[in-house]
């Protein structure tokens, strides 16, 4: 099939689009792909506060707090303007706080773990599962969140420089870190503010989708995806082409459509895709009994992932159901495959 | 009151006018349109560098108006400063920029996630026989930018158009820059040898004139790269002296406005006979 013919909308100038899928029926919030991230990345002068892999909670503030109120993104679907957007501080990030773990490990009667001479109001993750409604109905879900890679992306737009690009044989979004100049005009286009400004280096920086890794200088000298989903004890994460037909990711996305972005009206198109949750056990009465009522309000997922989220929850769980009647279903299988092979599609286009 | 009464002093007020704009070419000189004051001061290189040199006490200053950039770039159109008041010295061997704004906050760090710098910037013609656009010139026609801030201090670097991209930082800066803050003014002094060795970068004779532009940056208002309030060119009148255009025509305006004041009322003074 000729690249005209497929469904898949590569921006211009790339050969193929790098893209991941994240079921979030599967995260239980351990942070392991943000701690894979930060201690492969972003340990130094400057990177302290940076995230590039986060997981929040939702519904939550985010982070950086408020994140989604900032703006940033396409003004409409014809793309011609970038919406202007706000620079978050370090308070809405959270400060890098140093703690007193020798004190509060030597002495844990009276001492207690905290940040060492600060009293902190905000920081990342400072809204862990707190989420929304009362007992027996609270709910919430994380929302693992890296740069979304975006076909359109408002980052690249935003930058007088031309600092930001789009790499032509996979579709990441990298920042000449010797053309950037830290002017931040990036940091407030793009509408998940996933690039983040190095104060020390004097320039921006962001996920890189460890392209290293991607290039054969994983572990043992391997091709190997991004740290944040190799280390994921869940596997939540499929990382592959959007446009090889023969992967998963163009299954979830194109054939099957139970894979969406997050936010599809900021207009970037994203490329890291998400299984809506779909199946969270429904809210309780008074009385104690099962009710017909989505415990996590569709409504709040089609804040989030647009109003397609309806149709991709649907066929999830006819899916499911398909299964349980003990049929077959390929969106099952790849989303609980265990073989790295398809988990990991990453030489399909290699000469 | 007679006609003749009327006219005699108004013919007298239009003879001194034509006359004095004759006989006083300096009153055109004196008034030259986007010149930037210069003086030599062959001994005085030590005072110049410093912004509050006593040297610069016998420089006269201009006041060079000051509007937003068009880079298009968010808020592009909301800039702080108005103003900046320009001196301009030369040696044998050097050239002096003498520049002054108010700025009611000081912002010397880019080193928080929200903060920006104060900065200032002299652009001139990369090659001084060339006449850019204003808009950091073009590709045919770049143009050489002096640009300091008060996080980094001097820099330079070679433009050609507004055009992302089009900026290019050259190594080893050949300017040198000295910054004061007080009372909610920054003065910069800007210092370049008048010859450099170097294709790239304009060479001065002290003899020509130079074509010169300003630029200001705010950090208070997040001022950053195209962002910020810039002139139009100006000139530092080192060529040889003459009446500029502009001049020319400003004595012939005055000229002219004196002889139709003059012819109008000699035939109104002959029809009142």
């Amino acid at each position: 099939m000729s690249l005209e013919e497929l469904d898949t909308d590569l921006a211009a100038g790339v050969d193929h689009q790098v893209a991941m899928v994240m079921d979030l029926n599967k995260c239980i919030g351990c942070q392991t792909c943000t701690v894979g991230c930060k201690t492969t990345w972003t340990e130094r002068e400057g990177t302290e506060y940076m995230y590039w892999n986060n997981v929040e909670t939702r519904p939550g503030e985010g982070y950086p707090k408020d994140w989604e109120e900032k703006g940033g993104g396409w003004e409409s679907p014809e793309r011609s303007s970038v919406k202007n957007g706000a620079l978050p501080g370090k308070e809405e990030y959270g400060e890098a706080w140093e703690f007193n773990y020798e004190e509060a490990l030597s002495d844990p009667q009276n001492e207690t773990l905290e940040p060492k001479g600060v009293d902190p109001e905000w920081g990342p993750n400072w809204d862990e599962d707190q989420g929304s409604g009362k007992h027996p109905n609270s709910q919430y879900f994380y929302l693992p969140r890296i740069c979304n890679h975006c076909t359109h992306p408002t980052c690249v737009e935003a930058c007088p420089r031309q600092a930001i690009y789009k790499r032509a044989e996979d579709g990441i979004v990298l920042v000449d870190q010797e053309r950037c100049r830290g002017y931040r005009y990036c940091v407030e286009g793009c509408p998940y503010k996933k690039v983040y400004y190095n104060a020390a280096k004097k320039s921006s920086e962001k996920c890189i989708f460890c392209y290293p890794r991607l290039e054969g200088e994983g572990p043992d000298g391997e091709v190997s995806g991004p740290i944040c989903a190799e280390e994921c004890p869940t596997q939540l994460r499929l990382v592959g082409f959007l446009d090889d037909q023969d992967g998963p990711i163009y299954k979830l996305v194109e054939q099957y459509e139970v894979a969406i972005p997050l936010h599809p009206e900021y207009e970037t198109a994203p490329n890291v895709f998400y299984i809506p949750p779909f199946d969270a056990p429904p809210q309780i009465d008074e009385n104690g009994e099962t009710t017909d009522i989505d415990r996590i309000p569709s409504s709040y997922l089609e804040e989030l992932f647009g109003e397609r989220v309806h149709e991709a929850r649907e066929t999830l769980r006819r899916e499911r159901e398909k299964v349980n009647r003990g049929g077959s279903s390929e969106v099952m299988d790849i989303l609980t495959s265990k073989n790295p092979a398809q988990q990991y599609r990453l030489e399909v286009f290699d000469a | 009151m007679t006609d003749r009464s009327i006219a005699l002093p108004i013919i007298a007020v239009a003879v001194l006018v034509i006359g004095s704009a004759v006989v006083f070419p300096s009153l055109a000189a004196a008034v030259p349109a986007n010149q930037v004051p210069v003086t030599y001061q062959p001994d005085a290189g030590n005072e110049l560098a410093t912004p509050s040199g006593d040297a610069w006490s016998d420089v006269d200053a201009r006041e060079i108006p000051l509007t937003s950039a068009p880079s298009g770039l968010p808020e592009a159109s909301i800039v702080n400063t108005e103003a900046v008041e320009v001196k301009t010295a030369h040696t044998d061997s050097e050239l002096y920029v003498w520049l002054q704004w108010e700025d009611q906050t000081r912002n010397t760090s880019e080193g928080s996630l929200d903060s920006f710098t104060d900065g200032a910037a002299v652009q001139v013609p990369a090659n001084v026989t060339t006449s850019p656009t204003v808009e950091l010139g073009s590709q045919d026609s770049p143009v050489n930018l002096w640009y300091w801030t008060a996080a980094e201090g001097p820099e330079e670097a070679l433009a050609g158009g507004y055009n992302p991209g089009s900026i290019t930082t050259m190594e080893n800066a050949t300017i040198e820059t000295n910054a004061l803050y007080q009372d909610g003014t920054w003065t910069v002094v800007m210092e370049r040898s008048l010859v450099t060795d170097d294709q790239a970068r304009a060479d001065f004779d002290s003899d020509q004139d130079i074509d010169i532009a300003f630029a200001v940056w705010d950090g208070d208002n997040a001022e950053r790269a195209g962002h910020h309030a810039y002139s139009e060119w100006y000139t530092i009148p080192l060529g040889p002296e003459e009446t500029g255009p502009a001049a020319q025509y400003l004595l012939w305006a005055v000229a002219g406005v004196g002889i139709v004041i003059a012819l109008l009322l000699v035939a109104r003074t002959r029809g009142g006979n």
